[in-house]
Order: structure tokens, then C-alpha cells, then sequence
């Protein structure tokens, strides 16, 4: 196999990068691939109890990285969704255990071993984001319409250009009524402050916070936006670029818009 | 509609999301220049006094921008609109 590395990334903390990195790898895992999860944010790790995954845990990924086990002994297999692993991170050691050079390494093993791997990047751009990145071909960038999270999103941008990536933008965290009201930031207004390619709008969702209350999967809730929104991105990453980006609208715009084609006024 | 109404009762003439953008966008400026807020402004009005040498431009419409043009490369955009060419006068 050679499979991709795509590393999710943000600079700012608690933007959504585990979030994403748990709904993509589930849904690119539903459409066939074989999938894994890396959680790169040692000492805080997080994708485990996302993911539901939290008490299979034996081995993690430094013990992987520094051949203490073997890589198949580290990949936890999801029960619910199909080709679908992730390699915890350990939650005793801190980020500089690990160095670029041996993760280089382990991402050449990867790639042999996978369809695609995601990457759950760590907040900062010190080593823990270099050991993310370092071994990464594509990369997704999480930013939420706020003005820190933008400027963060510019910086590592900015890094990961240097490293000859060109990165691609997930808005997440929208809420449409506010954009509609001039009081967020819109997605065409970050897309221009910072000259990235879109690939997805994920809005404000509450089965976020309910799917990792339960650790089930969100793209498998029917009826959650932001599960829909991440299935779309998924298929986008997949290679259907033609799949379009949905505009998250409000209640309100959705109302009017129907009051319009029936000809009722409003 | 309303919305509009409101925001001119409650003293709130401008979507704060512009207010946001314009934030950003020089913050991203002095964040990659590594220059102080003065030193932009008075870049700022230099170049409205230069090119208004030449053309009739709306001072308040210029803009400074900064563009990733390469992979380590910042371009300072300066995007103006221009209303009309100076005729000259001296050249009487
Ligand atoms: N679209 C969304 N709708 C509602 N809540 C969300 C959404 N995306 C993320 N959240 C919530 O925001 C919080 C932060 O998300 P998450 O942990 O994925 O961010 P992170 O970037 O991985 O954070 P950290 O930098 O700490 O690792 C979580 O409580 C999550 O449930
Ligand atoms: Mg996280």
C-alpha cells in the first residue's frame, strides 16, 4: 500500500481538530479505506474518548514510534465502523519524547500499512506540531470565524507552505444567523484574509457535544449538520471534487427562501 | 430590514464582522512585517500623498494588504480605486 498522510492542524486550541480528525477518519473509513487516527497530542490525548475507544486501550503511538511494540499491537480497531483505527496517544510522556527523524520513519511505515492517514495535531507550533507535520503530504487547516483563530490559521499556514504544503481550509463552529446578522466573520471573508483553498463549512452542531458525550461516531447520527457537513468533506478528500460546499444557512433564511418560491411574501 | 433599523438606533453603524476583518487584516500585516502600527500608518499616508500627486483617489477606500506570493515571499498589495487623473496644472 502507499497510502497519504493529511495532518489537521490549527495553531489556535479548541477549534475543532479532534473533532474533525474523528469524522473524517470515520466517514473516509465508510467509504472503504482503510483509515487511521493518530493522536499526536501527547500527554492531553483526547481522540480516544472522542472516538469511544478510550477504555482499549494497551499500547500507544510512542510506544509504536520507538519499536515497542509493533504497529499493529498500537492500532485499535473500531467495532462500529469498518477499517476504521486509531493509534492513541500516551497520556504519561510529554511531546518532546518523540523527534521529527523517528517520525518520519513511522510515517513511511504507515503509509504501507494504510489508505489514508489523519493526523489530530496538537494546538502550538512547537515540536509537537512538527512531529505532526513533518512526515504529513496534505494538510487540512481547522479555524473558527473569530479573529485569533484566523490569525493563528495564518501563521501555520504560513509554516506549512514552507514545507511545501498547500493546505486546505475547514471553517468550523459557524453559527448562520450570526453571519447573516454582519456579527461573524463569513467564510468568503476568512478565505480572502487568508488566500487558502476551502474545503468545507462545519456549523455550530449540538450532536458535537452529544456524540462525544456518547462516543458514537457523528457521521453516523442522522440527523446532525455538522456529521453531513464532514461526510461532504470526506468525499471531497476522497477525490469527488465536484461535490459542492454547502452554505450553512439560518432557520430564518431557510424559511424565507421557501415563502419566496410558494410566492407567499415575507 | 429591522436588523438595519435597530443597528442605527442602538448606535451600531457597521456589521462588527467588518470591524473584524479590518482587524485582521493588519494584524496579519504587522505580524508578518514585524512593524509597529505607526510605522503602517505612515506608510499608509505616504503612499495616499504620492499617488495623489498624480490621480484624484478616495484616501479612505486605499488599501494595504499583504499577499503569500511564493512560498516564502510576502507582496505588499496597495489596491486603490481611482477617480480621476490630475490634469497639470505647472505645465501651462
Ligand atoms: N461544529 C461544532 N459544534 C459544536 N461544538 C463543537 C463543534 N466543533 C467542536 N466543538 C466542541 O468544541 C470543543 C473543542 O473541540 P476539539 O476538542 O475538537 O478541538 P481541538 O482543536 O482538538 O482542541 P485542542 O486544541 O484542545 O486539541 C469540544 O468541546 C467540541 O465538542
Ligand atoms: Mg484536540
Amino acid at each position: 500500500m502507499d497510502g497519504k498522510i493529511i495532518v489537521v492542524t490549527s495553531g489556535k486550541g479548541g477549534v475543532g481538530k479532534t473533532t474533525a480528525t474523528a469524522s473524517l477518519g470515520a466517514a473516509l473509513a465508510l467509504e472503504g479505506n482503510k483509515v487511521a487516527v493518530v493522536d499526536m497530542d501527547i500527554g492531553l490525548r483526547n481522540l480516544d474518548v472522542v472516538m469511544g475507544l478510550e477504555n482499549r486501550i494497551v499500547f500507544n503511538v510512542v510506544d509504536a514510534v520507538k519499536g515497542n511494540c509493533k504497529l499493529k499491537q498500537a492500532a485499535i480497531k473500531d467495532r462500529r465502523v469498518e477499517n476504521l483505527y486509531l493509534i492513541p496517544a500516551s497520556q504519561s510522556d510529554n511531546k518532546d519524547v518523540l523527534n521529527p527523524e523517528e517520525m518520519v520513519k513511522f510515517g513511511k511505515m504507515l503509509r504501507r500499512h494504510f489508505d489514508i492517514v489523519l493526523i489530530d495535531c496538537p494546538a502550538g507550533i512547537e515540536r509537537g506540531f512538527e512531529n505532526s507535520v513533518v512526515s504529513a503530504d496534505e494538510a487540512l487547516v481547522i479555524c473558527t470565524p473569530e479573529v485569533s483563530a484566523v490569525r493563528d490559521a495564518d501563521r501555520v499556514i504560513g509554516l506549512l507552505y514552507a514545507r511545501s504544503i498547500t493546505p486546505k481550509l475547514i471553517v468550523n463552529r459557524i453559527i448562520p444567523q450570526m453571519v447573516e446578522n454582519g456579527d461573524m466573520l463569513s467564510h468568503t471573508d476568512m478565505v480572502d484574509v487568508l488566500s487558502i483553498e476551502l474545503i468545507g463549512l462545519v456549523e455550530m452542531d449540538d450532536h458535537v457535544v452529544i456524540s462525544t458525550n456518547t462516543g458514537m461516531p457523528l457521521v453516523l447520527q442522522k440527523n446532525s449538520k455538522a456529521g453531513e457537513a464532514f461526510r461532504r468533506i470526506a468525499m471531497r478528500l476522497n477525490g469527488n471534487t465536484d461535490v459542492p460546499i454547502q452554505v450553512p444557512q439560518s432557520q430564518k433564511s431557510i424559511f424565507k427562501k421557501i415563502r419566496n418560491k410558494l410566492g407567499i411574501g415575507g | 430590514m429591522f436588523n438595519g433599523l435597530f443597528r442605527k438606533f442602538s448606535g451600531r453603524n457597521k456589521d462588527s464582522k467588518e470591524l473584524a476583518k479590518k482587524r485582521l487584516k493588519f494584524a496579519l500585516i504587522y505580524d508578518k512585517l514585524e512593524v509597529s502600527d505607526d510605522i503602517i500608518k505612515n506608510l499608509h499616508k505616504d503612499i495616499v500623498e504620492v499617488i495623489s500627486r498624480y490621480f484624484e483617489i478616495d484616501q479612505e477606500a486605499l488599501e494595504l494588504d499583504i499577499r503569500r506570493s511564493s512560498e516564502d515571499l510576502s507582496a505588499l498589495v496597495v489596491n486603490t480605486p481611482i477617480l480621476s487623473a490630475k490634469r497639470k496644472k505647472d505645465s501651462l
